[in-house]
């Protein structure tokens, strides 16, 4: 390396040292993987999302690239179907199975299953020691970074409107943890209760009326400062009742990048304050990668992480581009 | 065989046996081809199934199947026993919509008193009267005030929902005992516990139903309540008996769940089209197309096959709710069609 390189040229060599950093050992033997032959299970909760249907098109479309076959078992937000499709896909003996999301306390015992039945498996946002990688974001992180800018944007005090109806969730578990962790630090900054639940289906009409009766009850600006989730979905629906209720002084905070929130944070009049986008297309591909790695006998790390971007209405300009919805 | 049953046990309480005279006498022979239709159909889809999946006629298999359908099953038993003494006419006639929705409420009862680390008997009885009281519901609504049972039952569907809303926050609530490690891992005879729940409570059922007196007079209070009346039985008592019966499927339905899922998780209401697709299917096994036991378990099983064999082609699991809701209408235009004139 000579000393002589542009600023940007270094900044881009570190962007590549730490993408190449996350994505573990994707640079080692890339090229010749292979699913020739293979057949591996997909199975998720539900593709009714941005973030999910793109980590399960991610998944079938790499499946394909690399020659394999795909079973792929979307359960339509039930966890009963869920269950059923993995018991069943367990009869089918795949050569791997990859499980993403979902609720982990109903998972657990079949993923014990598909482990007793020898069956590889490799996760998506779920994490649990029953697989051999999870592939995600680095929700420690994220949750951590979403707090501090969301604490930092109300000046490290005032009172906040969280939505916690998915704990059962692993990235929405360690989001809250790390949010409530970073809330320790600033005693001033108080979480309502009791808390808000988010629901599915109807995530968005449901968090807009919940929104709209809380800032009926708190009436007066300053009561309420922020509304964090540990997703994106909602805050659409909450952003929407703040604007509708011409409230100034209160922000959403989000996770995931779905397009119109990110439009949101992008609008400067908007009261969306940031989100943790992520690569959801890419997680999935890596999920990928990492299942045909391990069946070609490679050493596969425990987890993969890939880079999430918080967009916040300061850095918009320069960072919501890519995730802004397709005109 | 369990399909011939019923037909002569609800003969025998039939005062007004149709033979002979030219229009019934074609509505039989409609009837007669309605029934080996389906069941034409039935067996070329399962031989259709066991070419093409890969795997589908494997013993294990059969057993999943067997076994992702007990829940369903157990619904299906308690909707058919309200079709039978209800009445089968669509509009008018007997039906439980909430029952789906009553096994939720249950197993968020079932669940949330789990958690909170109540005797397990404890749990039990309330998840028990918390199933019967919605039924008793139910009972209230039809027979103590007269309303369409579609409408009454659909009214407390909305109720058993939004109370299980109210419990859960629509969020799940994971559960953990004995009973239910018991019921979600146990094995007999090679055969998981769910898979022997269904085999005993349909053998339980055809028994109950088409074996012992209680039966032909259940269809007798559905098909012909005058005569019934007549006849000395107390037809307000055993519809409202149907209601509960219905009640306590959903209540022993949510325990299964709750041990299925480890947890009660929202969507339960979801069951409601199946549970629907194989009591209403049931029907067509039978010469007056009234529900029999044994047709509602082969239906219940034909559903869970079906759900399988898609899934063992790779056909997307949204295409089942589309078929189970085509099946319904079918089956419900083509029996409307074929029922002998009762009055």
């Amino acid at each position: 390396m000579s000393e002589s390189r542009s600023p940007r040229a270094k900044a881009l060599l570190a962007t590549a040292a730490v993408t190449a950093l996350f994505a573990g050992t994707a640079f080692a033997q890339d090229g010749k993987l292979s699913l020739e032959g293979k057949t591996i299970g997909v199975t998720v909760i539900g593709t009714d999302h941005d973030w999910d249907l793109k980590a399960y098109q991610g998944q079938l479309d790499e499946i394909e690239k690399l020659g394999g076959e795909a079973i792929a078992l979307d359960a339509g937000r039930n966890d009963q179907t869920q269950i059923s499709q993995i018991q069943t896909l367990i009869a089918q003996q795949p050569d791997a199975i990859i499980e993403q999301l979902g609720n982990l306390d109903v998972l657990n015992p079949w993923l014990q299953k598909i482990k007793d039945a020898g069956i590889p498996l490799f996760t998506v946002d779920t994490a649990t020691p029953l697989a051999i990688n999870n592939t995600t974001s680095n929700n420690y992180a994220i949750g951590a970074d979403l707090a501090l800018q969301m604490v930092s944007d109300m000046g490290g005090k005032g009172k906040v409107l969280v939505f916690n109806g998915f704990y059962s969730v692993p990235v929405c578990k360690i989001r809250y943890d790390m949010m409530k962790y970073v809330l320790g630090s600033y005693p001033e900054v108080e979480i309502i209760e009791p808390e808000l639940r988010d629901v599915i289906p109807n995530t968005i009409q449901s968090a807009y009326s919940n929104v709209t009766d809380m800032l009926t009850k708190y009436p007066n600006e300053g009561d309420v400062g922020a509304v964090w989730a540990c997703w994106d979905v909602p805050q659409i629906g909450a952003t929407q009742a703040i604007q509708a209720a011409g409230r100034k002084g209160v922000q959403t905070y989000g996770v995931d990048g779905s397009p119109e929130y990110v439009e949101m944070v992008a609008d400067p009049d908007s009261p969306a304050g940031a989100v943790a986008a992520q690569q959801p297309y890419e997680i999935g591909k890596t999920a990928v990668d990492n299942v045909a790695r391990h069946l070609a006998g490679q050493e596969v790390p425990p987890f993969t992480f890939l880079p999430a971007v918080l967009i916040t209405k300061a850095n918009a300009a320069e960072t919501a581009g890519p995730f802004l919805p397709k005109k | 065989m369990t399909a011939a049953t019923p037909v002569a046990a609800s003969s025998a309480a039939d005062p007004l046996p149709e033979t002979g005279t030219g229009p019934n006498r074609r509505k039989a022979l409609a009837a007669l081809a309605i029934r080996l239709g389906a069941l034409l159909t039935f067996a070329f889809i399962m031989l259709y199934f066991a070419l093409t999946a890969r795997g589908f006629l494997s013993a294990y298999n059969a057993f999943n199947v067997v076994e992702q359908s007990a829940i369903l099953g157990v619904l299906a038993f308690g909707t058919a026993v309200v079709i039978v003494g209800g009445g089968a006419e669509v509009q008018t006639g007997g039906i439980d919509l909430s029952i789906a929705a009553n096994a939720g409420l249950c197993a968020a009862v079932f669940a949330t008193l789990s958690t909170a680390g109540f005797n397990p008997t404890v749990v039990l009885l309330a998840t028990l009267g918390t199933g019967l009281a919605v039924g008793a519901l139910n009972a209230f609504a039809v027979v103590g005030l007269g309303i369409l049972p579609l409408l009454a039952t659909l009214a407390v569907m909305n109720v058993a929902a939004g109370l299980e809303l109210t419990l859960t926050e629509n969020t799940v609530v994971s559960a953990a005992s004995p009973v239910l490690a018991f019921l979600q891992t146990g094995r007999f005879l090679g055969v998981s516990t769910l898979a022997w729940t269904l085999i005993l409570f349909s053998a339980l059922m055809i028994l109950v139903v088409h074996h012992t007196a209680v039966g032909p007079r259940l269809y007798a209070v559905g098909g012909h309540p005058e005569a019934a009346r007549a006849a000395g039985l107390d037809v307000g008592a055993y519809v409202a008996g149907t209601y509960l019966f219905s009640g306590f499927c959903a209540a022993f339905a949510s325990v299964l769940l709750v041990s299925r899922l480890s947890a009660s998780t929202p969507g339960t209401g979801e069951l409601l089209l199946s549970v629907l697709a194989a009591a209403l299917l049931g029907t067509v096994f039978s010469r007056r197309f009234v529900p029999t036991m044994g047709g509602t378990l082969l239906s219940t099983l034909f559903i869970g096959f079906l759900a399988n064999g898609f899934q063992l082609l790779g056909v997307s699991s949204y295409w089942v709710a589309g078929v189970q809701g085509a099946l319904i209408l079918l089956v419900v235009a083509v029996t409307s069609f074929a029922r002998p004139q009762e009055h």
